[in-house]
């Protein structure tokens, strides 16, 4: 109770800073508009805990507002994290149901409950080959490569793992001053491929999330063509319930919207405390987006 | 001549430009999908939009009707809300008295906060009913009067008359 409450309040003090709230590693409550459809890759880049190799990941994601309440994401994951060659690792569906919606001009306070659902064929453990120095009866060094496997407590249901997750997300917009938090459980199944996971490794967690940004420019709006540069800072917190540890993380991003419809995103994801184990403790992010609004809506 | 005077009259326009002031928005993307949505509309001709104040200056296709709740609908559709919306309408010697209703091009507006008096040419009016208002505001207008339609947005049995029917939408409005 101690961690949870800990790794909570840690987020929430994010909340005083200001901000926009197309957030980067986070979604807000609002959702995308009726009969929109959005298109994003997303890119993670991972330097890994166990060995030098940094791995990537590719996640095309598809986005589409079913109603004025309901959207849906669909997105497809590929990396090398867990073999030297690139290969799909499988798919998540995501869904948001904004619940409560109040607005008043230039402001709102918004909550939505949201689900997703990933299923991917990774093996449970990493494999990290590490080559070591031995020496022979005659004191003459030959190298040996040891392959050490390795575990992680943080359930990463964004490729790594497959599992679901289940949680609702407030978020509060003041002109300019937008806040967001969210609080979910998170549940890990066994992989694909009969590859289950240990009975000592965590199979329930908790995550918190805290969000802030602010938008620097541009300093006012005139058209739609105008680009946005939006500065962000969001808090991820976790904490499994049947293992010890807990892990903060640190996002501090940067944002890009062209045209009112193009989004670039860059951002950092760094742990700044914690004990959990962890296949990787930072994740750059490199992101593009398109929407097409009103793709689908009827006239 | 007086064969022109009767067709212009019988096509006159009763409903010139809306404007409409989104709530619950501050961002371009957000501004832009109102703004997507409003086009797809088919009464609307043109929309003129003021990013910083979400204001959009609707104007109206000549020779067609207004749907006000097609137009709420699309900026909720969009994620927001109406948080203010007036429409330029024109009277013909049209008498208004307080909490009462008449009908104008068709549309059965219900008068609040008004004088008794007679209304000629084109005239501003905000719509007033709770879902073209933030919710603040709602809470004044409901306050405004008691009858049933307010709640509802559609006539009673009790202020059906000879030329609203008991379940027409009823659009409550000042000036």
């Amino acid at each position: 109770m101690k961690r949870i409450m800990m790794v909570a309040c840690c987020c929430a003090g994010i909340s005083f800073l200001q901000a926009q709230e197309l957030y980067v590693f986070t979604e807000p409550a609002s959702n995308m508009a009726t009969g929109s459809f959005g298109f994003r890759l997303n890119n993670y880049a991972m330097p890994m805990s166990h060995s030098t190799k940094t791995s990537y990941r590719l996640e095309p994601e598809l986005m589409w507002g079913a109603s004025k309440n309901l959207m849906v994401h669909a997105a497809a994951y590929a990396s090398n994290m867990f073999q030297s060659k690139m290969r799909v690792e499988g798919g998540s569906l995501y869904a948001k149901y904004r619940f409560l919606s109040k607005d008043d001009i230039h402001s709102h306070f918004r909550m939505a409950a949201f689900g997703k659902l990933s299923l991917i064929d990774n093996p449970v453990l990493e494999a990290a080959t590490t080559t070591h120095t031995y020496y022979d009866g005659q004191g003459n060094p030959y190298l040996h490569d040891i392959t050490d496997y390795y575990q992680s407590n943080q359930m990463n249901i964004d490729g790594d793992h497959s599992g679901y997750q289940l949680g609702v997300v407030a978020t509060k917009l003041q002109h300019k001053l937008a806040v967001s938090g969210s609080a979910s459980y998170m549940h890990r199944l066994d992989n694909l491929k009969g590859q289950k996971f240990a009975a000592t490794d965590a199979r329930h967690a908790l995550n918190f999330t805290a969000s802030a940004g602010y938008l620097l420019l541009p300093k006012e709006y005139t058209s739609y063509g105008q680009t946005n540069f939006n500065l962000y800072l969001e808090m991820l917190g976790y904490v499994p319930m049947d293992t010890r540890g807990y892990s903060i993380d640190a996002a501090p991003a940067v944002q890009f919207i062209f045209n009112s419809i193009a989004r670039l995103d860059f951002g950092y994801r760094f742990q700044i405390a914690g004990d959990v184990s962890r296949h990787y403790k930072s994740m750059f992010l490199l992101r593009l987006e398109y929407n097409w609004l009103n793709a689908f809506s009827k006239k | 001549m007086g064969l022109m005077l009767i067709s212009s009259f019988s096509f006159a326009q009763s409903f010139r430009n809306i404007e409409l002031q989104a709530a619950g928005l501050t961002c371009s993307m957000c501004s832009n999908a109102v703004n997507k949505a409003l086009k797809q509309v088919d009464f609307i001709q043109d929309i003129k939009t003021d990013l910083k104040n979400n204001l959009f200056t609707i104007s109206i296709k000549p020779g067609t009707t207004p749907d006000f709740d097609v137009i709420r609908k699309k900026v909720e559709g969009a994620g927001f809300s109406v948080g203010k919306m007036n429409v330029e309408v024109n009277f013909a010697n049209q008498k208004i008295a307080n909490d009462q209703h008449a009908v104008v091009g068709g549309k059965a507006l219900h008068f609040l906060n008004v004088k008794e008096q007679t209304l000629n040419g084109w005239q501003k009016i905000q719509l007033v009913d709770k879902s073209f208002l933030v919710a603040t505001q709602a809470k004044k207008w409901q306050a405004a009067t008691k009858k049933e339609c307010y709640k509802t947005g559609v006539a009673a049995s009790c202020c059906a008359d000879a030329n609203v029917k008991a379940g027409q939408r009823m659009y409550h409005v000042t000036i």
